[in-house]
């Protein structure tokens, strides 16, 4: 009855609001004093009752209440609300749907780059389930040379629906090696390279997952011999 | 000759696969357009039909009911899971004592557990006791004891609580777990670094934290001959603004 009158109402209340209006529809919605399951809960919104949602952090939505009182709601205790025209209140949870099909995702490595000890990051953006712009750097400590690598490829994702999942790369991007001293000190110098490679990626949980991949680097060099390095590295990512 | 085999296969694989997502595509917006055909040709005979009905149809109502009908517009939630900040306190570079550091540190906090962290550092490290008995004796050049350091770090919340301040003041709080790797420059070399610590975060409101944190930054160093792990402790305090 609440809710009827509140939409009856709502319109001439001002149309432009600057947060989002949603209404209990449970018995009632338990806040929280931190965006944590820990956190005691202090206050209750009864059933009919609106909240306005200020902002939202990992997975708790921070909110206000009619009388003005703000406290934490949980995603669970959220996707059971509705907006003020009787729809359900969505938004990306980030479970294993989200996994399936994101926009972006990042993550870390540590592993091997031609000998050397490799650690890079990686972004992503996804155009489809499928495929990825790629854009990923890395530094490498060697015995005799440092150095820092830069890509940008696509990657497609074989079966995004399967927990453990293939997938392959093609790209290009750099190289930038740095000898270290010795008695003849070689200049520093810097190759564009090409890359395929492939790997495989493994759910974990939440918004985590495993990946490990191969690249096959080719340094299109100053001389008459390109040369082929080997990229293998292991890392966890997450997606957003 | 094996890299280049492996090369030729992998891109071969790739392309074919890119075909078949790309077939997929094309099949999929055909039939997305056929749809789209058949919806504008049912909604053209709806229309003819509806015109023939109007001509039966008895004449308008004098009274035009005047509802408009409600329309809602989701407004983005915004979301505030990054948190960057400043911090400074003091590095102990095994030998060479304990110095000031400053640095930047960016978080990514990704569920109400886990965060991502970036950080990066600068120090200067100090006189080895060996060079200020030795008199005028100079192990490394100035720029060489510029201590600097980036990590990728992964954090875990593990104690959450509240700290309170006085009765009327309640602040969310957490201890973490960090540990992860990245690569320090020193003494003339980049080497490949393990770093692991906890830290102490308090957030006085929802924008601003403080942070306490003690971090080993592990690393093997021949500086002296022989090649040994060095244990780097540092202890920082910083403030972070989440956005």
């Amino acid at each position: 009855m609440c809710l009827l009158i509140a939409l009856l109402v709502a319109p001439a209340m001002g149309v432009a609001r600057e947060y989002l209006q949603v209404f209990v529809t449970e018995p009632y919605l338990e806040l929280r004093t931190g965006p944590g399951r820990g956190y005691p809960v202090f206050t209750v919104v009864a059933r009919d009752e609106s909240v306005d949602i200020l902002f939202r952090r990992t997975d708790w939505f921070k909110v206000r209440t009619e009388r003005g009182v703000e406290g934490w709601a949980s995603q669970q205790d959220m996707q059971k609300v509705v907006l003020a025209n009787g729809a359900l209140f969505t938004f990306p949870l980030g479970d294993r749907a989200g996994y399936n099909s994101h926009r972006w995702e990042m993550g870390m490595f540590a592993g091997d780059y031609g000998g050397a000890t490799l650690i890079s990051g990686y972004s992503s953006f996804y155009l489809n389930s499928q495929l990825a712009a790629e854009l990923s750097l890395g530094q490498f400590l060697g015995k005799y040379s440092n150095g820092t690598t830069g890509d940008l490829g696509l990657a497609h994702i074989i079966a995004p629906e399967w927990r453990l999942t293939p997938f392959l790369m093609i790209g290009t991007g750099f190289v930038h090696i740095t000898p270290k001293a010795t008695l003849v000190q070689p200049a520093e110098r810097t190759e564009q390279t090409a890359y395929v490679g492939g790997g495989v990626r493994y759910y974990l949980t939440r918004r985590f997952f495993l990946r490990a991949e191969y690249k096959a680097h080719e340094v299109f060099t100053k001389r008459n011999a390109n040369e082929q390095v080997d990229e293998w590295k292991l890392g966890f990512a997450f997606f957003f | 000759m094996e890299t280049g085999i492996r090369v030729l296969l992998l891109t071969v694989a790739f392309l074919s696969l890119q075909g078949c997502a790309v077939r997929n595509w094309i099949q999929q917006r055909n039939e997305a357009r056929a749809e789209r055909d058949a919806a504008k040709e049912e909604a053209a005979n709806a229309n003819a039909n509806q015109q023939q009905d109007d001509l039966e149809a008895p004449p308008p109502r004098v009274v035009e009911p005047d509802v408009e009908r409600r329309k809602i517009t989701v407004p983005k939630i915004r979301s505030s899971n990054v948190e960057i900040g400043l911090d400074y306190g003091a590095l102990s570079v095994e030998d060479f004592g304990t110095n000031p550091v400053y640095g930047v540190t960016a978080a990514y906090h990704i569920t109400e557990d886990f965060f991502f962290q970036g950080e990066y550092g600068r120090s200067t490290a100090g006189r080895t006791s060996f060079e200020t008995l030795g008199g005028n004796i100079q192990l490394l050049t100035n720029d060489e004891r510029r201590f600097t350091y980036y990590n990728l770090s992964l954090g875990y919340n593990f104690l959450p609580g509240e700290a309170f301040l006085g009765r009327g003041i309640a602040m969310p709080s957490a201890f973490y777990w960090l540990g992860g790797i990245g690569t320090t420059k020193f003494a003339g070399d980049d080497r490949f670094t393990v770093n692991f610590g906890a830290g102490y975060r308090v957030l006085p409101s929802d924008w601003i934290a403080v942070h306490i944190t003690v971090q080993d930054r592990v690393f093997k160093s021949d500086l002296f001959g022989v090649s040994k792990l060095t244990n780097n402790i540092e202890a920082r305090i910083g403030t972070t603004i989440f956005f």
